[in-house]
This record gives structure tokens, sequence and C-alpha cells, in this order.
């Protein structure tokens, strides 16, 4: 059992999966949230926004250099091979997207809060660590060609 | 029909213009922040404005009250389309300037709709 709010979890999920839907243009299956640290993605790409309130957290977006191509050439109405220095941006506002829409379902419920900017990392063999005390659960996704995980990091205070 | 379209991301430049290249519009100008938008406007006639919320150097609620204060602009139709979907938020943009509002993210049927209904009034 989760310590994250089953009722804030699913409204992630199907906020993922709508932004994936309406901006991507692709469907995305939702697959058993794992809780913890026990599995770390496979990702050189992600992109994060904090959020600050009732609750306090980040939603973090991650997937392959690969796939982030395919969602940007795809957001962006492109062929995949043709995108460049595009890529970041787009999985920016992917992350953005996904937070806002997590945001405005989750005030709907009487939990008001403000989001960060997004900001997006890139590279290979890095982890990220949280200072404060944190319970994360991370939500894999299947799409064509590729896997997305959106990962939930509440403080505990 | 010319829209001047302004968002700090290129992405989302992108995806607005190509929806409303797919509803329609095909001729639009770009701005990356309010002050760029402000720029644009001095130089090119445009008929509607699209711009989003948060963005660096001006936001686009500088950008609308900058738009409503100039005489040559302050009738211009204005959508405004963010992240930025509290009920405290669209009362600040209405307040503004704004004709109306689409929380991100959108359907190409949604940003067709809100454009037709401010072109009907």
């Amino acid at each position: 059992m989760s310590q994250i709010p089953q009722e804030m979890l699913s409204t992630l999920i199907a906020s993922t999966q709508e932004v994936f839907e309406t901006m991507v243009f692709t469907s995305l299956d939702s697959h058993t949230p794992i809780e913890g640290e026990a599995l770390r993605p496979q990702s050189n790409v992600v992109g994060t926004v904090a959020f600050a309130g009732e609750r306090c957290g980040v939603v973090a977006f991650y997937s392959t250099t690969g796939t982030a191509r395919t969602i940007a050439g795809a957001m962006l109405g492109i062929d995949a091979a043709q995108v460049n220095g595009e890529m970041p941006d787009a999985i920016g506002e992917l992350t953005n997207m996904i937070a806002g829409t997590f945001r405005t379902r989750m005030a709907a419920t009487g939990q008001p809060w403000a989001i960060s900017i997004p900001t997006v990392t890139i590279g290979s063999d890095f982890y990220t660590k949280y200072v404060s005390d944190v319970r994360r659960v991370l939500c894999p996704f299947s799409m064509d060609g590729g896997e997305v995980f959106v990962e939930l990091i509440l403080t505990t205070r | 029909m010319r829209f001047l379209v302004v968002d700090d991301s290129t992405t989302m430049r992108r995806i607005i213009i190509n929806t409303l290249n797919k509803v329609g519009y095909q001729d639009c100008a770009e701005a990356s922040n309010g002050r760029e938008g402000i720029e644009r406007l001095a130089t090119t006639t445009v008929d509607m404005i699209i711009t989003d919320w948060n963005m660096p150097e001006m936001s686009g609620i500088d950008f609308i009250r900058s738009v409503r204060a100039n005489a040559a602009t302050k009738e211009l139709p204005v959508l405004m389309v963010t992240t930025n979907a509290a009920k405290d938020d669209i009362v600040e943009a209405l307040r503004a300037g704004v004709n109306s509002y689409v929380v991100k993210p959108f359907t190409p049927e949604t940003i067709k709709e809100k454009i037709e209904s401010m072109l009907a009034h």
C-alpha cells in the first residue's frame, strides 16, 4: 500500500494520459506504480516541476533520449529524426502540462498549490537525490515505441 | 486573418501555430515574450493575439495591459493559453483584458470554438 494517497496517484496518472492524448497524439498504458527507490528508470532525459502549498513536492518525467525525440517530434508535427535542439523545450513544456493538469485536478478537491517553472536535465549516469525526507512513487507507462515514467515525490512534513 | 502567437516556449508556439493551421488559419506572427509582442505589434498588423501567461521579461498579463493601454491595439481580441487554471488566475486575466481563456492541454476543437466565439462578439 502506497504511503502517497491513492487519489493523488490516480489523478497524476490520469493527468499524464490526458496530456499525451491531447498534445502528443498517442495513448499511454499505465502499469503498476512502484513505491520507493526500488526501480530507477533507464533515462537520459528528466523533466521536473516543483509544487508547494497544501502539499510540497516534485513531479518528475523520465524517458530515454530516443523516446524524448519521438515525443518532441509528435508535439511539433515533425519526424523524430528532424528533432534536434527542440527536444529539451518540448519535454519541459510536456512536464509543465502534466504538473499543471495535476495541480488543476487536485485543486478541485480542495488542495491548491503553486507550481514552479520546469527544468530539464539531459545526460547519462546521474541520480537525483532529495535532501528532505520524501515519499516517492514511480508510475510506469508504455507507449508506441517506448516507455516513460512519471514520479510523484512528496515531502513528509 | 492574422494571429500574433506569444509564448516563450518554441514548442508551444509551434503547437499553437500547427493547431491554427489545422483549423483553417494560416497567417501567424510569433513573439517569445510580452516585450517582443509589443515590438511586433508596432511593426505588423494582426487580427487576434494568442498569449501565454508565464514568460520572462514581460508576462502575458503585463503584455495584455500594455495592449489595452495602446489606442492602436486596445480593441484586439486576446486569447490566453496557459496552465494557470485557478479561478483567481482566470479572474485576474479577465481583469487585465483577456477576452477568452484556454487551459493547456487543449484540443484543436477548443481553440477553434474560442476563436469563433470571440469573432462573433
